[in-house]
């Protein structure tokens, strides 16, 4: 430990880089589809029919209570056997990351539909709005803006769970920092290195949550 | 698509079982490491002094803001050469961990902390308690009240970061998982096992932590 | 799906404006009620005042009326046709003649992610079919009448107290209401917010509206009301005009209930 050699990390500057683009790609992609997905779950759950709402809830319940890693595991080795197609390290992480992303988020929409107080829809009655203008004007638009700051936290939970997908060969910059550490032997600079990435990335993010939190708390006071 | 066959679930079952207990053993022993260490660290950022709370507030944000994997793998591979420590993996996995823990947990006392009534505080000075009194019967037993909910949350959380030792060598559940999959061929079989091992755990401990808060939410109102 | 004919006011006799006979309402499946048989009518030249202590079932009168609650048992008819009844533990509504009913609440309700301007057509154009541009111009004459003018393009959040209650009026009298409730509208207000509510309700009064307040502020019940009725235990315990009943309440428990708010909060001059 007593030459530590930092110049390595510099030396493999574009490897890196280029593993760092990638979790950047992996968690923007599967933000987006997640947060899609998640709507949709979160509508399901609201559903007049027992059948769908249970099956939602079962859909949350197990990726949630499961470890991503298990899902992943799960979409890379069980489903290729299942649907009878090669589904690569890049697909199973989309397909694993988004599955993980919709639960979460789909708990963010739930929460944030149920913090809408009854005096909203009082009024909307007292307006006499019909029900699919309520929920179309009033409700959803309340609820999409009260779960923003939930979802923006989430995409960090998506971007720090992203280092999961390098179990299954997926280049990015987790499995990058390891290969390098091996061909080096530099473990110490490179993770090191790494490590201050991810905060740097992770800590900048949750600022700029929590700065959205407080306008948009400031904005739905009614 | 092969045919499902549970039967041989039954002669890898030791060895399922034996990762269980790996699993249980390190989400018991960081979770203790976890509240002590969480509750230290929460009053050293709500304490009044400086050269306590910055460092801690430091080590929360970055316990925080970096993928649990990146700093296992850190761990794993730093300490013993930074430190010419070589511990068992099992032990080393309690370590860091719990020290992931922690920063959640100590973010969780640190919320309950703020949302006690500044009154009960003024209260408690008015009727001259010490500062070590205020906190010790006035602070932290309401404290601990608000925070239950999510620490048992956090607490499952880590249980599902266990699996992620898997990936450093330390043979819980995921990875005796990964060596029945590999041996027996039945990757659909062991992972969907896995999966139904971790949310019998999960699923009931949220189950039990939802019930707290509704029960606190009630109790606290007063 | 129909096109409904609107339903017109004031074709009856006067005395008939509303009739709410033998109203129940209660919670909890049934173990809590609220209102407990309550009979009340009311003419179109009325403001009635509805006061009471809490609990006694003012705020619950109010919603029934506007059709938020579903009734146990009773009927309320509008110019002596059915508007609200009680059917086998349904609750049936004329639609019609509740989008003539304007409510403001003790809570402002506006809609905070829309801006003033769209807080008042929302309505108007999204469920009575009125074109977007008549709409926004009823907007603007309303704020104008009423001085809130400089606020069209402002959020509820930008807004004080008194002026989220008066854009919260102003929504209602989008539709052309025939009769406004206004349950508790100025509790939520700081004291120096509350006048220029009230001036604002005083205003439609002047006007003509009629209108049931619930209030806890005595001085605004007896500056408006054409009557004054108390309301405990889920029936009205007494009903007289201001004068009267502010003088010499008949019931010993209107007695008691005015004594303590009148020594409660000292008489504004």
């Amino acid at each position: 430990m007593d030459n530590l050699d930092f110049s390595v990390v510099w030396k493999f500057r574009d490897a890196l880089a280029w593993g760092l683009m990638m979790s950047l790609l992996l968690s923007g992609i599967c933000s987006l589809a997640g947060t899609v997905l998640g709507f949709f779950i979160a509508l399901c759950q609201q559903s007049r029919f027992r059948a769908v709402r249970w099956a939602a809830a079962l859909y949350v319940e197990v990726l949630r209570g499961a470890p991503t890693l298990i899902t992943l595991f799960w979409v890379f080795f069980c489903l290729p056997i299942i649907l009878g197609v090669e589904i690569n390290a890049f697909w199973s992480s989309i397909i694993a990351l988004t599955l993980y992303m919709g639960a979460i988020t789909s708990e963010s929409f739930r929460s944030s539909l149920k913090s809408i107080g009854q005096d909203q829809y009082d009024a909307c009655n007292a307006l006499g709005l019909a029900p699919a203008t309520r929920t179309f004007y009033v409700i959803a638009p309340q609820a999409l803006i009260r779960a923003i700051p939930n979802i923006l936290s989430n995409v960090i939970s998506l971007f720090k769970e992203s280092t999961l997908v390098s179990a299954v060969g997926m280049v990015e910059l987790m499995y990058t920092a390891q290969s390098i550490s091996n061909i080096t032997a530099r473990p110490i600079e490179i993770l090191t290195a790494v490590a201050l990435i991810y905060f740097v990335i992770g800590y900048g993010f949750s600022w700029v949550v929590s700065s959205v939190e407080l306008r948009i708390r400031a904005r739905v006071q009614s | 698509m092969q045919n499902l066959d549970y039967f041989f679930i039954i002669q890898a079952w030791p060895l399922f079982l034996k990762g269980l207990w790996v699993t249980l053993y390190l989400t018991f022993w960081a979770n203790v490491a976890g509240l002590i260490g969480g509750a230290l660290l929460a009053l050293c950022t709500t304490g009044p002094y400086r050269l306590l709370s910055a460092p801690a507030k430091l080590y929360i944000e970055f316990f925080r803001c970096t993928p649990a994997l990146v700093q296992i793998v850190w761990f794993f591979f730093c300490v013993p050469i930074l430190f010419d420590v070589f511990w068992s993996p099992i032990f080393m996995g309690v370590v860091i961990l719990g020290m992931n823990l922690s920063a959640f947990n100590a973010e969780a006392f640190r919320a309950a902390i703020q949302t006690i009534p500044r009154a009960h505080v003024d209260a408690a000075v008015a009727l001259g308690l010490t500062p070590f009194e205020r906190t010790a019967y006035v602070i932290m037993p309401q404290a601990l009240r608000y925070a239950i909910p999510v620490l048992i949350t956090n607490g499952i959380g880590l249980f599902q970061q266990t699996s992620l030792v898997a990936l450093v060598g330390v043979d819980e559940l995921m990875y005796n998982g990964r060596l029945i999959s590999t041996s027996t061929y039945r990757p659909i079989e062991t992972y969907t096992f896995l999966v139904l091992f971790y949310l019998a755990v999960s699923i009931p401990i949220g189950r039990l932590a939802a019930f707290i808060e509704a029960r606190s939410d009630r109790a606290l109102k007063a | 799906m129909t096109v409904l004919q609107p339903f017109v006011w004031g074709r009856s006799m006067a005395d008939h404006f509303l009739k709410i006979r033998g109203l129940e309402k209660s919670y909890a499946m049934g173990v809590i009620k609220v209102l407990n048989g309550l009979d009340l009518t009311m003419t179109s030249k009325d403001r009635l005042v509805v006061i009471g202590p809490s609990g006694g079932g003012k705020s619950t009168l109010l919603r029934c009326i506007m059709g938020l609650e579903n009734i146990a048992a009773g009927a309320i008819d509008i110019n002596g046709e059915p508007y609200i009844g009680a059917d086998n533990g349904a609750t049936r509504i004329d639609r019609r003649i509740q989008k003539q009913i304007g409510m403001v609440f003790q809570s402002y309700t506006l809609f905070p992610h829309l801006n003033v301007l769209k807080n008042l057509t929302l309505a108007p154009v999204r469920s009575r079919g009125v074109p977007r541009s008549v709409a926004e111009d009823r907007a603007r004459e309303i704020m104008r009448r009423f001085g809130l003018d400089q606020k069209l393009t402002a959020y509820p959040s930008e807004l004080s107290g008194g002026q989220k209650q008066r854009v919260a009026i102003a929504r209602a009298l989008m539709l052309d209401p025939k009769l406004m409730l206004f349950d508790e509208v100025t509790s939520a207000l700081d004291p120096e917010l509350v006048s220029e509510v009230i001036a604002m309700i005083i205003e439609l009064a002047d006007g003509g509206m009629p209108m049931m307040i619930v209030t806890h502020d005595m001085w605004f019940a007896r500056r408006i009301a054409t009557r004054v009725v108390f309301c405990a235990g889920g029936t009205i315990a007494e009903d007289a005009p201001p004068e009267e009943f502010f003088a010499r309440p008949t019931s010993q428990r209107a007695r008691d209930f005015i004594n303590n708010v009148l020594h409660a909060n000292a008489e504004p001059a």
